[in-house]
């Protein structure tokens, strides 16, 4: 009996110490999201500064977010108001999502420059889809920089696109974002 | 016996660590977005887009053009619809008025127009005072000052007599007072003072106070029913006129914005809807209108 209580005790002493084991945190230091709409009459960027993410080393995992409301640089101060009014809505979403896990196994203690992919649920518009996305890391001096080139398609998320400005607006969104991590 | 108890606390922790593990899945996220509350606590958002364009129906919403846009407005109203098929309800006869909007910044916006009734000028500028906010800075309205200046340059009735230019001349100041209550639904209040020089018959006053009040509901994305009313106040009214009571559809497709409306005034400056107004409703008094903006943007990078 008293065996049967200890094998008990020490399952259960693993089993605290990794939920209670001190976590690997990295956080976005500066980063920055920009989107590019290349339409045959008209090529629409903009970009926010916003871009905020924390990684948790430990698990690999991973969660960024971005305030859609942050992004500027439109065409036009119109442009900007149906951006946040008729498409991205951002008064009833505010935020676009990215969280998930790392597939590969990463040493982010050795510097050097890495290709690696993150798996999850990307959410723009309150509509999440399940992506892997591929992105480099440049790892020095205990600094993460990342770079990724990704696209997304606005009737993935449910962003419809009306028929008098189909010269005007891409399906396909092209997306890039910088940032830079450090250790929490 | 005694080992029971321990068996069933053993159980209840691995329940509870599963629990602390399960949790510490999503932990993340929501770090990152306690955070996040954390930074908008500290930024203030601005409200936009509380009107489609800068005029509810006849008179002003309290919406801005951009810094470095140019708005160009071409508004019609027809004669009224009571007039049957003779006049084919209305639409022989039309009034028109054409207007440049220009905003210098996101808080002062300038504009002139000409209208064909009455050979109208006019001029006006308005002033965003206070901007409905959320985060930081709380507002919770817009305030908006706009005053126009007309002038009517009609032949003078009698010109015999020594006439005055000063007599051309009509003030309007405006207050504009507007929330955005929800995505869907804005109000707006508007106090309004006209003077002018001279009056029709002595008795006339030659300051006239209305209180407008005005809203849109978006029935789509794009399309929003709109309504203004303005009531003048029963001693600071001319004699035989009526209160401007119009209702219609905002259409916006991309850089356009077309209104079209129903109302009991063929006037298109502040003095003539407001002030000038004859039509009933309930006769049947009641002519078909419509704006058409279109934004031009001058200045770079928004």
């Amino acid at each position: 009996m008293i065996k049967r209580i200890s094998i008990f005790s020490f399952l259960m002493t693993m089993l605290v110490s990794t939920a209670f084991a001190p976590r690997w945190l990295f956080s976005v230091s500066s980063g920055s999201i920009s989107f590019r709409s290349d339409a045959p009459m008209e090529l629409i960027k903009a970009s926010s500064n916003q871009l905020k993410g924390i990684y948790d080393a430990t698990k690999k995992q991973f969660a960024f977010t971005v305030n859609i409301k942050s992004f500027s640089g439109f065409n036009s101060p119109l442009q900007l108001e149906h951006f946040n009014e008729n498409y991205l809505e951002s008064d009833k979403f505010p935020r676009a999502n990215f969280e998930g896990k790392i597939i590969e196994d990463i040493d982010l203690h050795k510097d050097g420059i890495y290709t690696m992919r993150a798996k999850g649920n990307l959410t723009v518009h309150g509509v999440a889809q399940e992506r892997i996305i591929k992105c480099e890391l440049i790892i020095r001096n205990n600094v993460v920089s990342l770079k990724s080139n990704f696209t997304v398609l606005l009737a993935d998320h449910n962003i419809p696109i009306p028929k008098v400005v189909h010269e005007k607006l891409a399906s396909e969104i092209k997306v890039e974002v910088k940032a830079d991590l450090i250790e929490k | 016996m005694r080992f029971k108890p321990i068996l069933s606390f053993c159980f209840f922790s691995l329940f509870l660590v599963a629990q602390l593990r399960a949790q510490d899945t999503t932990d993340i996220m929501g770090q990152l977005e306690k955070e996040m509350n954390k930074t908008e606590k500290e930024q203030t958002y601005y409200t936009t887009a509380t009107f489609k364009t800068t005029r509810l129906i006849n008179g002003h919403s309290v919406e801005n053009v951009g810094k470095g846009v140019l708005d160009v407005k071409i508004s019609h109203r027809f004669g009224n619809v009571n007039g049957g098929g003779y006049q084919f309800f209305g639409l022989d006869n039309a009034t028109m008025r054409l207007g440049f909007d220009y905003g210098i910044t996101h808080f002062l916006m300038v504009g002139i127009g000409r209208s064909t009734f009455e050979k109208t000028y006019d001029a006006f500028f308005k002033l965003k005072i206070l901007s409905q906010s959320r985060g930081k800075k709380k507002m919770p309205f817009t305030l908006s000052y706009v005053p126009t200046v007309a002038l009517k340059t009609l032949k003078f009735e009698d010109p015999a007599r020594k006439n005055y230019f000063s007599s051309r001349l009509f003030y309007t100041h405006q207050l504009i007072i507007g929330r955005k209550l929800s995505d869907h639904t804005s109000l707006q209040l508007m106090p309004t003072f006209t003077h002018q020089n001279l009056v029709l018959l002595a008795t006339d006053p030659n300051n006239l106070f209305a209180i407008g009040f005005g809203g849109r509901q978006k029935l789509t994305k794009r399309v929003s029913f709109n309504f203004e009313y303005y009531y003048q106040l029963p001693e600071y009214k001319l004699q035989g006129t009526t209160n401007s009571l119009s209702m219609g559809f905002d259409i916006e497709t991309g850089g356009h914005v077309f209104q079209l409306h129903f109302t009991n005034s063929p006037g298109m400056s502040e003095r003539t809807f407001i002030s000038e107004t004859t039509g009933k409703w309930e006769k049947g008094d009641i002519l078909f209108g419509f704006n058409i903006s279109r934004v031009f943007t001058i200045g770079k990078k928004h």
